[in-house]
């Protein structure tokens, strides 16, 4: 098992990155986790696709379709890939402390 | 032997007599040891003082239990040609360690032995024997499931699917201010049934949008289906032909269901092969349409000018990389390339190319075994070397796995690339035709529209839409009448119902086209009895411009109408 060094503290990570354990997710864990995913500041946009990730997460155990996730947070396509420049499933999902999601991704 | 044999390895071994064929037997039979194989393989390149990922060492592995229950030498002298039967379970987590994770089924091995051995056919067989004893990657079992329980890869629920097509129809009408412009679900009797991956709706739903806005300014007759919309198949992955011939005839009878005429797998190596190429022997079905790639299809396009697109559109320095299923196990090698230097101006070749090509690093499933990311990513050296060789800026590639696998080698290796696919350049290299402007009244000023129908309710509703919206209509009410006004008239377009009395739909629209004068008349055939297409298609004439089924709905008359009418002022 992996681990990655978050805001001073270790977490357990899967091979690709991924939080192995989600609920030790917070704000903090997601501000480090940023940088690697190649945005340089959490903005409230930012935050508002990350904690409707994350609440979904939560409510379903497993990521939002992206339809859900650009109705719900009214971010249009682009917008979301600007925002996050890894995409909505590997970039967003990290952030927002999601395993790794399945198929082909 | 007095060895104790665990549940499972009897279970595997019961298994491997029901699963051996004369490929399979042919290839552990045939290996010479002559180590043609080796430097082939991405993984041993990568490792070169590691001999676990040579693929015949990989191979020897299969071969020992192989030799030690089937071959005969190996249960005459076991000791002389290394048979070893399976015993612990433990044998089986380090047989699945190397038939998951030390090998992509990609066949570059393959098609460069002397001795015609294919590695990943009883690679694939062995994934598909420790699948039946529930031993396998955590990755592979959740999709697996995903695809046998909710019929799809990404347990994509029906409501959301549809939810998002609608939502790209939106976006695409609203862009290009257009309302004609459709994502059809369920519409019968298409020429076209298209079928896409899951990752596609569920993530990045931007290629079905460039998918459908070449279909429209194509002029295609299209449809996608509610259920059995995904092509991809982890059945080619886990070895499970009961899952892959599931998985299949799931995607053929959604298309048989539609009577849809060709069934077009959206840009996946692995779907493309399992739908293409494997499902029918998998699923043990006999399918009565065609298939095709959406590369083919978009290639099609171009040559018979039904789109027109402008390469100075994608200008910056491209190559393409081939996907494993695509060209070697496809032979699908041409078409890309063609298409690429119709819509770029700067594609250069990366080498090696083609049935050459190395693997992506994520096929075979790979990119759903997380446990093994660390190896696959080293292994990606020989891949990075190859892109970065290239000197362009952005890669393009036909297989949704590629482009996960190429995007996470860019990253890791820093290359700096972009990675697209051939729908994306086609799309943003497309002329759109400008339109003649079709408000929501009006229209049809100018155009003198014959309709031919023999019932009286039919006539004066499609005559009420047609005049509301500005055209010159005449009626007729059996095939004679018809002709008769047709010669005399000279309408732009000629609405024809099937069944009428006396000459029906068919015969008229076959004088019609024979006529010297009116052959280049535009005529949409309106039925309600769709079954009769037959009536059309089989005569040795020019197909009409357009088809519909009713009822129709006084938008999907207008849409059509406006398109017969506009092509026709857009030829003249």
């Amino acid at each position: 098992m992996e681990t990655i060094v978050l805001a001073g503290k270790t977490f357990e990570v899967d091979e690709d990155g991924f939080l192995q354990n989600p609920e030790l997710w917070d704000d903090e864990v997601a501000k480090a986790f940023a940088p690697l995913e190649g945005i340089t500041e959490m903005t409230d946009e930012h935050w508002n696709v990350v904690h409707y990730i994350r609440d979904y997460y939560l409510k379903f155990g497993v990521a939002p379709m992206i339809r859900k996730l650009c109705k719900e947070t009214g971010c249009n396509l682009k917008k979301i890939y600007e925002l996050f420049p890894s995409g909505p499933a590997k970039g967003a999902c990290k952030i927002a402390g999601l395993p790794k999601p399945t198929g082909c991704v | 032997m007095g060895m104790q044999r665990s549940y499972k390895c009897e279970r595997v071994i019961e298994r491997l007599h029901k699963k051996v064929n004369r490929q399979v037997v042919a290839s552990l039979e045939a290996c010479v040891h002559c180590g043609m194989c080796t430097d082939q393989c991405h993984y041993v390149l990568a490792n070169p003082g590691d001999v676990t990922y040579m693929p015949s060492y990989k191979a020897d592995k299969l071969r020992k239990f192989f030799k030690a229950h089937i071959d005969w030498t190996g249960r005459t002298f076991p000791w002389w040609v290394s048979a070893r039967s399976l015993y612990t379970d433990q044998e089986l987590e380090e047989l699945k360690d190397t038939v998951f994770g030390k090998c992509t089924n990609c066949r570059r091995c393959s098609i460069n032995c002397p001795m015609g051995v294919d590695m990943a056919t009883f690679n694939r067989m062995a994934r598909g024997l420790l699948v039946s004893v529930g031993v396998m990657p955590e990755g592979v079992a959740v999709v697996a499931k995903d695809q046998w329980e909710i019929g799809n890869q990404m347990g994509v629920l029906r409501e959301d699917y549809i939810d998002t097509l609608t939502w790209m129809e939106e976006e695409l009408q609203a862009e290009h201010n257009d309302p004609a412009i459709k994502i059809p679900i369920d519409k019968m009797d298409c020429d076209v049934v298209y079928s896409i991956n899951p990752r596609e709706v569920k993530y990045d739903p931007r290629t079905i949008a460039d998918a459908a806005l070449i279909f429209h300014v194509a002029g295609e007759n299209w449809t996608m289906a509610s259920e059995g919309w995904d092509m991809t198949n982890f059945g080619l992955f886990n070895g499970d032909d009961d899952l892959g011939g599931a998985v299949a005839r799931r995607c053929y009878e959604a298309t048989e269901n539609l009577r849809g005429k060709k069934l077009v797998i959206s840009e996946c190596g692995h779907g493309y092969r399992s739908t293409r190429c494997e499902g029918q022997n998998w699923g043990q079905k006999d399918i009565p349409f065609a298939m095709e790639s959406s590369v083919i299809t978009m290639l099609r396009y171009i040559k018979e000018g039904r789109i027109k697109v402008d390469k100075t559109t994608n200008t910056e320095p491209v190559t393409y990389h081939d996907s494993c299923n695509n060209a070697r196990s496809c032979g699908m090698t041409e078409e890309p390339r063609e298409l690429l230097n119709l819509v770029c101006t700067d594609f250069r070749e990366m080498h090696p190319n083609r049935a050459e090509n190395f693997c992506c690093t994520g096929g075979g499933g790979a990119m759903s075994m997380s446990e093994y990311t660390p190896r696959r990513l080293k292994s990606a050296a020989v891949k990075a070397a190859q892109l970065k060789a290239t000197g362009a800026k952005c890669v393009v590639t036909s297989c949704h796995n590629c482009v996960d696998g190429l995007t996470d080698l860019i990253r890791h290796y820093e290359l700096g690339m972009k990675v697209t696919q051939l729908v994306n350049l086609v799309a943003n290299a497309l002329i759109i035709p400008e339109r003649r402007h079709a408000a929501a009244v009006g229209g049809l000023e100018g155009y003198k529209i014959l309709l031919a129908d023999d019932e009286p309710d039919t006539l004066a509703y499609f005559e009420t839409v047609l005049a509301d919206h500005g055209a010159q209509v005449i009626l007729a009410t059996d095939g004679d009448e018809a002709l008769d006004l047709a010669r005399k008239e000279k309408p732009d377009l000629i609405t024809l119902d099937l069944s009428m009395p006396g000459r029906d739909g068919g015969e008229v629209f076959e004088i019609l086209r024979k006529d010297p004068v009116l052959s280049q008349t535009k005529v949409c055939i309106i039925t309600g009895k769709p079954e009769l297409r037959r009536l059309i298609y089989d005569r040795p004439v020019p197909p009409p411009e357009g088809y519909l089924t009713k009822p129709v709905s006084e938008d999907d008359l207008m849409l059509n109408v406006r398109k017969v009418l506009e092509h026709t002022h857009h030829e003249s």
